[in-house]
């Protein structure tokens, strides 16, 4: 019938027939607007496929594999001139322009769908950018872009203080050798009842055990006592290099608090002849590379806890590289320690003298250990001085201890090599001197 | 909310308001429905202006969508094969499917990229890893200048360290080529191994890419220069495409025996049909004269000068 072929068809024919035609009978009309379908170029699935037509209203976007279209080109706004649209009619219709719609709003606020606004229009935009430190950077440079960032040269090697620290026969713990390789067994094989726990799960095992051997010398060090572990703390340190502005925040590890500050490990001279220190860059790569650049930011100084905190100083941050999110090199693992100790250092600066720029009479010693569960990383970073905008002057310093092993295998099946035990199952290869340092830094400034 | 502006859109054809509107072409004597229907043709501005709705729907196939993305980034993203199959689902490209799965690293091609603020300037930028790339038989590196890492396709001589340098400038006199390094075509001296060579001013490398392929600048022709692809094919483009300098990395690439027939499969290459026909012509070696020279830069016409 001639009713159906019309609202048959009307899909395919794109243009209003005619009154004459439609007089025809309906057969007819059919065909010839089948025909006249097929042979436009607007219909290309009937045609052969093998000739892409610019337009394929027949197949949705998602179907055809081929990349996005070049956006049309933007029609000038004329009043008065305005294009027709569709908007009357409802649906779209071949000729007119596409209507203007106001943008959807949902009128109730869903969490689930939130599209947040553009940077230039949140509250806390500023034209000049920032660079934040957070936990996930993986700074390309390594340690030599944090000592650059934080205006700190490098010695190699823990202080002497520590290291005697280290040696003292009174420091150590009963049984100490035997306990900490049960402590490593513990964390490596003894934790799960699955054969091989993984690093995520003995790295952090490993760590508290160590801390947990460490605090029960609190019978002979009563200085022990005064001290608090937080784990999950958030820091803001902010401070400016040259035209930059830095940032350093997160989240890092678990942070050992003390009641009474660490006493400074270099004297004066030290400290001055550091202003004679070059500081080392790295042309072509700028130190601002890796960090998150940012308009939106608020420059905050915070320790992570209340001012009525009663255990205020950071005596040492104790970072853990499981693996996962993202996993770090060594040398990215230290720069991380050493921009954490920093921002500890430079946010208790900033409580304890505002945010001028100064050298310090009495430096902020901040420690910091990181571990993979295998190998040891030590920093001990002295903040002498807040003047970070220029280069030159009296420098910060870092003694890094890198790659320190307590062990070298702790493995569940032996290696065997053309029928040899090369290495056994177990824990081998045990290093008594890196629990040692781990103690002396645990026991700095209460021994 | 389609349902809404459905619900709106079919309320507008209610029996009661019908007797309201002017029907314009009767030309079917249908039913009240037909009637409804075309009597919202002509314009009505008493129905609430909405948006259509769509009754399709899209697939929602990722099949081209892991790689429509503007954002560059380092990390390598994750590959969909096709299998040789077009959109339609047949197979346009015998042979293809299979073989290891491949990450794509964005391979900035584009030499004279400069960063944000810092236009005009020589760009120097160092070298930090150079790996094996599965989608391609070069070599890539990783190289880091100022505030942005990028890829680039490495070339022969490439060691991790290596400071190398971008620049724009052409000069009367040519500048001493050091391999790595990308300049215009009209700052080389001629005679120079060159590679990832632009036919467009800022398009981007697109010839002369493939493992131990290198080009010759054969002549500097008044704003043009003259160069011979590997093919022996001589092409004429403006002097101020970039080149890079040297050969492409991983000299030994055409010398590599593949060994067996797993090793074809590992690259994603499926066995050929074997059928053997004497008069196929596409075997042997084939010596003809080189085609003309293609100039790929628009010379004003005679007709245009007359």
């Amino acid at each position: 019938m001639a009713t159906n072929c019309r609202t048959a068809v009307s899909p395919f024919a794109y243009s209003v027939p005619p009154t004459g035609l439609v007089l025809l009978t309906g057969t007819q009309t059919l065909c010839k607007m089948f025909k006249a379908a097929v042979n436009s170029s607007l219909c290309p699935v009937v045609k052969d496929l093998r000739v892409f037509a610019p337009r394929c209203l027949s197949l949705s976007a998602g179907l055809c594999a081929r990349a996005p279209r070049p956006k049309p080109r933007d029609v000038p706004q004329i009043a008065g001139l305005e294009r027709v649209s569709y908007a009357a009619r409802m649906h779209y219709v071949p000729g007119l322009a596409k209507p203007e719609l106001p943008p959807w709003e949902r009128g109730w606020k869903d969490p689930r769908q939130y599209r947040s606004p553009k940077p230039e229009q949140m509250e806390l935009y500023k034209e000049k950018p920032c660079y934040i430190y957070n936990q996930r950077t993986n700074p390309l440079e390594g340690v030599r872009q944090a000592l650059w960032l934080t205006k700190a040269k490098l010695v190699e090697g823990l202080p002497a203080q520590i290291l005697s620290l280290a040696e003292d026969p009174a420091n150590q713990i009963e049984d100490q050798d035997v306990r900490v390789q049960n402590a490593i067994r513990h964390a490596r094989f003894w934790d799960t009842t699955e054969r091989r726990p993984s690093r995520e799960r003995f790295c952090p095992s490993l760590l508290h055990n160590l801390l947990h051997l460490c605090g029960g010398l609190q019978a002979t060090h009563p200085g022990l006592a005064r001290r608090m572990l937080a784990d999950k703390y958030s820091l803001a340190a902010s401070w400016s290099r040259g035209e930059d502005l830095f940032q350093v925040r997160g989240q890092n590890g678990l942070l050992l608090n003390c009641m009474s500050p660490l006493p400074a490990l270099a004297g004066q001279e030290e400290i001055q002849s550091t202003a004679d220190h070059v500081l080392e860059t790295f042309y072509p790569i700028s130190p601002t590379i890796d960090l998150q650049c940012t308009h939106v930011y608020e420059q905050k100084n915070s320790i992570g806890f209340r001012e009525d905190y009663p255990y205020p100083h950071a005596h040492t941050l104790y970072l853990m590289e499981a693996g996962n999110t993202p996993p770090l090199y060594p040398e990215q693992l230290r720069a991380k320690m050493i921009m954490f100790a920093f921002g500890n250092a430079l946010a208790r600066a900033r409580v304890l003298y505002g945010n001028e720029s100064k050298v310090l009479e009495k430096p902020i010693v901040v420690q910091s250990v990181a571990t993979n569960g295998r190998l040891f990383q030590f920093v001990v970073f002295q903040l002498n001085t807040t003047e970070l905008e220029s280069d030159s002057g009296v420098k910060n310093l870092a003694w890094v201890d890198a790659d320190q092993p307590l062990y070298d295998f702790a493995k569940i099946r032996p290696l065997i090599k053309k029928k040899v035990v090369r290495v056994p199952a177990g824990l081998s290869g045990y290093q008594p001197d890196t629990f040692k340092k781990f103690l002396a830094l645990y026991l700095h400034g209460a021994a | 909310m389609a349902l809404s502006s459905l619900c709106s859109a079919l309320r507008a054809l209610t029996v009661s308001s019908i007797s309201t509107r002017t029907a314009t072409s009767q030309v079917f004597n249908g039913s009240v429905l037909n009637t409804a229907l075309l009597s919202v043709w002509p314009v009505n501005c008493s129905l609430p202006l909405s948006r259509g709705f769509l009754t399709t729907a899209t697939l929602g196939q990722n099949r081209t969508l892991w790689k429509q993305t503007d954002k560059y980034t380092i990390r390598p993203i994750g590959v969909k094969k096709t299998g040789g199959r077009d959109f339609t689902g047949k197979i346009r490209r015998r042979g293809i499917g299979g073989g290891h799965k491949q990450r794509y690293r964005m391979i900035d091609f584009q030499r004279l990229r400069h960063e944000l603020g810092k236009e005009g300037q020589e760009i120097v930028e160092k070298v930090v890893e150079v790996r094996y790339d599965p989608c391609r038989s070069a070599d890539i590196a990783l190289v880091a200048g100022g505030n942005r890492k990028r890829w680039i396709i490495a070339t022969e001589n490439m060691q991790t360290g290596d400071l190398i340098k971008t620049s724009s400038a052409i000069g009367r006199m040519a500048v001493l080529a050091n391999e790595g390094d990308a300049h215009p075509l009209g700052a080389l001296p001629v005679g120079t191994l060159i590679n990832n060579l632009e036919l467009y001013p800022g398009k981007g490398a697109q010839y002369i890419r493939a493992a131990g392929t290198c080009g010759i600048l054969l002549r500097k022709v008044n704003g043009t220069a003259i160069v011979q692809l590997p093919s022996k094919h001589q092409v004429q483009v403006l002097e101020t495409c970039m080149a890079t300098v040297g050969k492409v990395s991983n000299v030994d690439h055409n010398k590599r025996i593949i060994g067996k027939a797993g090793r074809n499969r590992w690259l994603g290459i499926r066995p050929s049909s074997g059928q053997w026909k004497r008069k196929g012509g596409w075997a042997g070696r084939k010596i003809r004269p080189l085609p003309p020279m293609k100039s790929f830069v628009n010379l004003p016409s005679i007709s245009a000068k007359a």
